[in-house]
C-alpha cells in the first residue's frame, strides 16, 4: 500500500531545485577550497552558484499543485511568499558575497561562501516550510554556518568573543525556540503548520486549551525575538556587531531577520497556505487564539524600537550603532506585524503583512548599503570604526558621501527614499487598525513609532553632519574595493527605485501577491 | 518620435536637460562653454513648441499627455503629471521659448564669463523647465508646483550678484512679496478642491463649475471668493498693486533675467491664470469689476511713477507694471451682460497685449542691457545721452521698442492697445448701474494711461539717445556698441516688435487660434462675436502722437522745459519721483510691526522655547544612560536577561 500523499510528497523534490543547486555549489566550494586558495576564483563560483539559483527558480516547474487536504501533509509549501523570500535571499546572497569579496583571508574564502550558501539555501526554506520540524531545520541551517561565518573573516580576541557570544545565545533561543513547537505539537497532534492553525481556528478546542497556546506562541515568540533582535532578546547584537568584521555584521544585520520574519509570518499564520480554511468570525489572521498574540507584538514593537533608538543615541561606535538601528528597526516591523490582525476594508491584513515584506526590503537596501561604505573607506591604518572617522568625507568624496547621505536619509525615512515609504505603510496601517478592546491602542503605537523615528532621525543625521560639517586631520585615503562600490550602488539605486511609483507600487503589488492569506 | 504629443513632455524635459547638464557636468568640464546646453535646450524646445502649435491649430481637441500618471495620492485627493496644449497654452509656449531663446543666446555675449558664468544659465534652464511646466500644467497642483519654481529661478537670478547686498535684498523682497500673493493662490485652489468636486484637474473644476451654475445651485459668494484669491496670486506674480513694490527692485538681476522673467514670461504668469481661469472669472462679475479696477489702478500709478524715473531699467519695470495693470483691465472687463458676451474678446485681447508686449519689452531691456554694458553698468539718464553715434544698433532697436510701446499707429503695441481700450469701452457699454461708471472711468484712465505711456518711453528714448553727446567716465573713451551674438536677437526681436501686430491683429490671425482651439471649446457660452472700432484706434493713435510730442518738446526741442515744469509742478513730481512714497509705507505698516513681532518671538523661542526643547532632547539621552548599564557585554548575563524576559512575558499573560 502506497502512501496516501505520495505524489504529493514526490513533487516537492521538483521545486527544490534553486536550494540543492545552491548546495551542489556549496559542496564544490567546500572541496575545493582544500586544494587552492583563490579569492577572485571562489568568490565568481559562489556568486555563480547564485546566479544558477536564480535560473532555476525562474524556469522551476509550474505552481505546486495541492488537492484536497493535502496541504495539512506536505512540509513544504511554494506559494508566493516562499518565491518572495527564495528572490530576496538570493539577491541578499549576491550583495554579501561582493561585501566580503575582499575582506575574508584569501585561504578562508571558499570556505566562508560555501557557508554563506548554505544559509541562503536555509533562509529559502524558511520561506517555504509548512512543518514545524522542517522549519526548525532549516532556521539551524541558517545558524550552524553563521556560527563558522562569523569565527571566519577575523582571528582576533574580539571576534571570537562575539562568535562565541552569538553561538551560545543562538543555542540557548534555539532551545526555547524547540521547546514551544513542543507545547504546539503536544497541543494538536501535528507538527503539520497548516494543520495547526487549522486546529486552533476551531472554536471548541481554542477555549479547552487556550493557556497552554499561549504559552506556545509566547515562547515562539521569544526564540524568534532572538533572530529579529526583539528586546529583550536582542542583547548580543551590539557586542557581536562590534567584534566581528564588516561583512560579518552586514549579514547578521538582515540574513536572520529576514528567517526570523518569515517564520513568524508562516508560524503564527498571518499568511495561511492555501487550503486553510477560517470561521468567517474569527477572520482575524494569527491569532485562532485570542487577543493576546497582536498585543504581545504590540510590546514587542513599543519596548523594541524605543530601547534601540535610545541606546543608538549613545553610540559612537559605527557598527554598534548600526546593530541599534536594526533593533529599531525591527521594532518598526513589528508595528506592522501587531496592527495586521486588525486592518480591516477590503484586503484587510494582507496589507499589514504587505508592509512588512515591503519594508524588509527597505531595511535591507538601506543597512547593507551602509555597511558597505563602511568596507569600502577602512583601512588597517586608517580605520574607520567610529562615527568621527568618517570626518571630511564629503571633501575628499564627495559622490561617495551623497551616496551615503541618502542611506542615511533612507533610515531616517525622509521622502523620495524605500525608508519614507515603508514608514508610511506601516504608520498608517497602525493608525487605521482597529483594535480589540482600546479605541486608540494601535493609534498610540503608530505615535510611538512617530516619536521613534524622529529620536532615530537625530542620531542618523549625526553621522552626515559630521560628514560634511567637520574636516578630517587624516583624510580619508581612496577606496579600494570596487565590489563594495557595485553594492553601494545597488543598493541607492533601490533605494530610490523603489520609493516612488513605478517602483514603489510594483514591490507594494509583489508583497501583496505573498501576503495573500 | 516627434508627434505633437511627444513634444508636449519634451518641451519642458529639454531645458531641464540643459539645467541638469550644467549643474552636474558644466562646472568642471566646460565653465565657458555652459551656454551651449542653455541655448540647445531652449531651442529645441522652442522647435517642439511650434510643432505642437502646429499640432493644436491641426488637431480639433487639446492635445494631451500623460493623464495616467499619479504623482500625488492621499485619499480622496489626487494629482496627476497631465500636461494640456490647447491655443491658450500654445501661443504661450511659442512666445515663452521662442523669446527665451533668443535672451540664452544675448546672454551669453553679455554675462562675462566668470566662475558663476556655469550658475547663470543652469538658473535660466531650470526657469524655462518649469516655466514651460506652468504653462503645460493640466491642473491646479502642477501649476503651483511650477508657480514656486519659477519663483524660486527668479530669487536666484536676481540675488545673481548676491554680494551686492542691495541684489540680496531685492531678491529677498521679490520672493517675499510673491509668496505673500501665492498664499492667496493656494487658498483659491483648496476653495475649488473642496467644492467643485473634488478634483484639480481644470476641466472638472470648469465643468463642474459650469454644471453647478446651469443648476442653479452654485455658491456665488464661494466662487467670488475663490476668484479673489487666485486673482491674489496672480496679482504677487505679476505685480499688482499693492503688491507691486518688488518688481522695481527686481531690476538689480542681470539685464537679460530682467527682459526674460520680469517682462517677457515670468511676471505674465498671472495673466495667464486669470486667463486660464475665465470661465470661473466670467461667471463672478465682481470679481471681474475688481480685476479690472486692480488692473487700471495699476497701470496708471505705475505710469506716473515712471515718468519721473532717471533709472532707465526702472523707467521699464515702471511700464512693465503698467503693462501688465493693461492686460488684468482686459481680462476684468470681459464680462456677460445678457447677450453681450465679452469673455473672449478680453481673454484675446489680454493675451495679445501679452505677446506682443513679451517682443517690445524684451527688447527694450536687452537694448538696456546693450546701454549698460557700454556704460559699465551706469544706467542712470542723468548721466550719459545723445548715445545715438555711439551704439548705433542699440539705438534702432531701441527705437523699435519704444515706438511699439508707445503705441505709434501700426506697431505692434497700437494693436494690442487697442483691443484692449475697445474691451473695457464695450464692457462701459454693455454693463448697466454702477458697473458701467466703473467701466466708463477705467476707459479714460486707460486712455489717459496710454498718453503717459508715451510720454514715458519716448523721454526715456530722447534722454539716452538724443541731444549733446555725455558719457560717463566709467564707460572709457571708446564705448563699444553690441557683439554680433548680443545684436542679432536684438534685431530679431526689433523685427517683431514692428510687425508682430500687423500680421497678428488686422488679419484676426491670433484672434482665430485663440477662440477656434480654446474658447469656443471651452466657454463658448462666455463668447460673442464683436467687431472693430475705428474711432477708437484713431483716439489712441491721437494720444499717443500727443504723448511722443511733449515729451519731443520738454526733452529735444526746449530742453530746459522740463525742469520748468516739473518745478511747477512740484509736489506731484516729488510724489511721483519718490513713487507714491509705497516702499516708506509698507516700511513703515508692514516691515516695522513684522520686525517687532518677529523680535518678541526670537526672544521667546531663544530664552522659553529653546530651553523646553533643550529639556525634552535631553529626555532620552537620560534613558538612555539609565539604560546602558544592563548591556555590561557578559554573555551569561545576556541569558539570563533572555530567560527573565520570557519569564515575565508568560507571567504577564498566565496571571492576567
Amino acid at each position: 500500500m502506497t502512501h496516501p500523499y505520495a505524489t504529493q510528497l514526490f513533487d516537492l523534490f521538483k521545486h527544490l531545485g534553486p536550494e540543492m543547486t545552491l548546495i551542489v555549489f556549496a559542496c564544490v566550494l567546500f572541496v575545493a577550497g582544500l586544494f587552492r586558495a583563490d579569492r577572485a576564483a571562489w568568490s565568481l563560483l559562489a556568486v555563480a552558484g547564485i546566479l544558477a539559483a536564480f535560473f532555476v527558480l525562474a524556469i522551476s516547474p509550474r505552481p505546486q499543485v495541492l488537492s484536497g487536504d493535502s496541504v495539512f501533509a506536505v512540509p513544504l509549501v511554494f506559494d508566493a511568499l516562499g518565491n518572495f523570500t527564495r528572490v530576496l535571499a538570493l539577491s541578499t546572497g549576491i550583495i554579501l558575497v561582493l561585501l566580503a569579496w575582499d575582506e575574508v583571508p584569501e585561504r578562508h574564502v571558499a570556505d566562508h561562501h560555501a557557508c554563506l550558501l548554505v544559509i541562503i539555501a536555509g533562509v529559502n526554506l524558511v520561506g517555504c516550510s509548512n512543518d514545524l520540524v522542517t522549519l526548525f531545520l532549516a532556521l539551524e541551517m541558517i545558524s550552524i554556518p553563521t556560527y563558522i561565518l562569523l569565527y571566519l573573516p577575523k582571528h582576533d580576541d574580539a571576534a571570537q568573543e562575539a562568535a562565541i557570544k552569538y553561538f551560545l545565545l543562538s543555542v540557548f533561543s534555539s532551545a526555547i525556540l524547540l521547546f514551544g513547537f513542543s507545547y504546539l505539537f503536544g497541543l494538536t497532534g501535528t507538527t503539520n503548520i497548516a494543520a495547526i492553525l487549522q486546529t486552533l481556528h476551531n472554536a471548541e478546542e481554542i477555549k479547552a486549551s487556550q493557556g497552554l497556546a499561549q504559552i506556545a506562541m509566547l515562547t515562539i515568540a521569544a526564540g524568534l525575538g532572538f533572530r529579529i533582535t526583539a528586546v529583550p532578546f536582542h542583547f548580543y547584537a551590539p557586542d557581536v556587531f562590534q567584534g566581528t568584521s564588516t561583512s560579518g555584521a552586514a549579514f547578521l544585520s538582515f540574513v536572520p531577520k529576514v528567517a526570523g520574519f518569515i517564520a513568524i509570518l508562516r508560524v503564527f499564520g498571518f499568511v495561511l497556505p492555501a487550503g486553510v480554511t477560517t470561521p468567517a468570525e474569527r477572520s482575524l489572521v494569527g491569532l485562532g487564539l485570542s487577543d493576546q498574540v497582536p498585543i504581545l507584538f504590540w510590546f514587542l514593537a513599543a519596548l523594541t524600537m524605543t530601547i534601540g533608538n535610545l541606546l543608538a543615541l549613545l553610540q559612537d561606535n559605527l557598527k554598534r550603532l548600526i546593530a541599534y538601528s536594526g533593533i529599531a528597526h525591527a521594532g518598526y516591523m513589528l508595528i506592522a506585524v501587531a496592527s495586521a490582525p486588525y486592518l480591516s476594508g477590503p484586503d484587510s491584513a494582507t496589507s499589514g503583512v504587505a508592509a512588512v515584506l515591503f519594508y524588509l526590503v527597505a531595511y535591507g537596501t538601506m543597512t547593507l548599503g551602509v555597511l558597505a561604505l563602511v568596507l569600502m573607506l577602512h583601512r588597517d591604518e586608517r580605520p574607520v570604526e567610529n562615527i568621527d572617522d568618517l570626518a571630511g568625507l564629503a571633501q575628499s568624496h564627495p559622490y561617495l558621501a551623497i551616496l551615503t547621505t541618502a542611506l542615511l536619509l533612507s533610515l531616517i525615512g525622509f521622502p523620495l527614499t524605500m525608508g519614507f515609504t515603508g514608514k508610511f505603510l506601516i504608520f498608517f496601517g497602525a493608525m487605521a487598525a482597529q483594535g480589540p478592546t482600546h479605541l486608540w491602542l494601535y493609534p498610540t503605537l503608530a505615535v510611538i513609532g512617530v516619536v521613534n523615528a524622529a529620536i532615530g532621525a537625530w542620531y542618523y543625521l549625526r553621522i552626515i553632519a559630521v560628514m560634511y560639517l567637520r574636516a578630517s586631520a587624516k583624510p580619508i585615503e581612496t577606496p579600494g574595493t570596487i565590489t563594495c562600490l557595485i553594492a553601494l550602488l545597488v543598493c541607492v539605486i533601490f533605494t530610490v527605485a523603489l520609493s516612488v511609483p513605478p517602483g514603489a507600487s510594483w514591490l507594494m503589488n509583489v508583497a501583496r501577491q505573498a501576503a495573500v492569506r | 518620435m516627434f508627434s505633437p504629443e511627444m513634444c508636449l513632455w519634451m518641451i519642458p524635459f529639454l531645458p531641464l536637460l540643459g539645467s541638469v547638464i550644467i549643474v552636474t557636468l558644466g562646472r568642471r568640464m566646460f565653465p565657458d562653454r555652459c551656454h551651449v546646453p542653455c541655448i540647445a535646450g531652449a531651442i529645441g524646445a522652442c522647435v517642439c513648441a511650434v510643432v505642437v502649435f502646429v499640432g493644436v491649430i491641426s488637431e480639433t481637441t487639446p492635445l494631451r499627455f500623460g493623464r495616467e500618471i499619479a504623482w500625488i495620492q492621499v485619499g480622496n485627493f489626487s494629482a496627476n503629471f497631465s500636461l494640456r496644449a490647447d491655443g491658450l497654452t500654445a501661443v504661450m509656449l511659442v512666445m515663452v521659448t521662442f523669446i527665451g531663446s533668443l535672451i540664452a543666446i544675448y546672454s551669453a555675449g553679455y554675462m562675462e564669463v566668470d566662475e558663476s558664468y556655469p550658475r547663470f544659465f543652469a538658473a535660466v534652464s531650470a526657469f524655462l523647465f518649469f516655466m514651460t511646466g506652468l504653462v503645460l500644467a493640466n491642473n491646479f497642483v502642477l501649476l503651483y508646483a511650477c508657480w514656486e519654481g519659477v519663483g524660486l529661478c527668479s530669487y536666484l537670478l536676481i540675488g545673481f550678484w548676491y554680494e551686492k547686498p542691495s541684489a540680496a535684498a531685492a531678491a529677498r523682497k521679490a520672493f517675499l512679496v510673491t509668496r505673500l500673493g501665492d498664499i492667496g493662490l493656494f487658498i483659491g485652489i483648496l476653495i475649488l478642491w473642496h467644492n467643485f468636486g473634488h478634483s484639480l484637474e481644470y476641466d472638472d473644476i470648469f465643468v463642474n463649475v459650469k454644471a453647478q451654475y446651469d443648476a442653479g445651485v452654485l455658491d456665488h459668494n464661494l466662487l467670488y471668493w475663490a476668484c479673489i484669491c487666485l486673482f491674489i496670486g496672480a496679482a504677487g506674480k505679476s505685480a499688482q498693486f499693492p503688491l507691486h513694490v518688488w518688481l522695481p527692485d527686481a531690476m538689480e538681476g542681470p539685464s537679460p533675467v530682467s527682459a526674460l522673467i520680469h517682462a517677457a514670461t515670468m511676471v505674465t504668469a498671472g495673466v495667464y491664470l486669470v486667463a486660464r481661469c475665465t470661465p470661473l472669472f466670467g461667471l463672478a462679475p465682481d470679481a471681474q469689476l475688481l480685476v479690472a479696477c486692480t488692473g487700471g489702478f495699476t497701470a496708471l500709478l505705475a505710469a506716473l511713477i515712471a515718468v519721473t524715473q532717471t533709472d532707465l531699467k526702472r523707467v521699464l519695470a515702471y511700464s512693465t507694471l503698467s503693462q501688465l495693470g493693461y492686460m488684468f483691465l482686459a481680462l476684468g472687463s470681459g464680462v456677460v451682460v445678457g447677450e453681450h458676451k465679452l469673455a473672449g474678446l478680453a481673454v484675446t485681447a489680454a493675451i495679445f497685449h501679452l505677446f506682443t508686449h513679451a517682443f517690445f519689452k524684451a527688447l527694450l531691456f536687452l537694448a538696456a542691457g546693450s546701454v549698460m554694458h557700454a556704460m559699465h553698468d551706469v544706467i542712470d539718464m542723468t548721466k550719459f545721452g545723445g548715445l545715438k553715434k555711439v551704439l548705433p544698433i542699440t539705438h534702432w532697436t531701441f527705437l523699435c521698442g519704444a515706438a511699439a510701446l508707445a503705441g505709434i499707429p501700426l506697431l505692434s503695441g497700437f494693436w494690442s492697445k487697442d483691443e484692449i481700450l475697445a474691451t473695457t469701452y464695450e464692457a462701459w457699454h454693455v454693463s448697466g448701474g454702477a458697473a458701467s461708471g466703473i467701466y466708463c472711468l477705467l476707459f479714460f484712465t486707460a486712455l489717459f494711461t496710454a498718453g503717459l505711456t508715451a510720454f514715458y518711453t519716448a523721454r526715456a528714448y530722447f534722454m539716452t539717445f538724443h541731444g549733446d553727446e555725455k558719457l560717463p567716465p566709467e564707460a572709457g573713451e571708446h564705448p563699444h556698441d553690441a557683439t554680433p551674438i548680443m545684436a542679432w536677437p536684438l534685431m530679431i526681436l526689433a523685427v517683431g516688435a514692428v510687425g508682430v501686430g500687423i500680421v497678428l491683429g488686422p488679419t484676426h490671425l491670433f484672434e482665430s487660434v485663440l477662440e477656434k482651439k480654446w474658447i469656443t471649446a471651452q466657454f463658448a457660452h462666455l463668447a460673442s462675436p464683436h467687431s472693430t472700432n475705428l474711432l477708437l484706434m484713431v483716439t489712441s493713435s491721437v494720444v499717443a502722437c500727443i504723448g511722443v510730442g511733449i515729451a519731443y518738446w520738454l526733452y529735444v526741442a526746449d530742453p530746459s522745459a522740463a525742469a520748468s515744469v516739473a518745478s511747477r509742478m512740484a509736489s506731484i513730481y516729488d510724489l511721483s519721483r519718490s513713487k507714491f512714497y509705497f516702499d516708506e509705507i509698507y516700511e513703515l505698516a508692514v516691515v516695522w510691526p513684522m520686525n517687532a513681532f518677529a523680535f518678541i518671538c526670537r526672544v521667546v523661542d531663544q530664552y522659553v522655547l529653546d530651553g523646553l526643547v533643550d529639556l525634552f532632547g535631553q529626555v532620552p539621552a537620560v534613558f538612555g544612560y539609565l539604560v546602558r548599564p544592563v548591556q555590561n557585554g557578559l554573555v551569561q548575563f545576556y541569558a539570563l536577561l533572555m530567560a527573565l524576559g520570557l519569564a515575565g512575558f508568560l507571567l504577564s499573560v498566565l496571571l492576567r
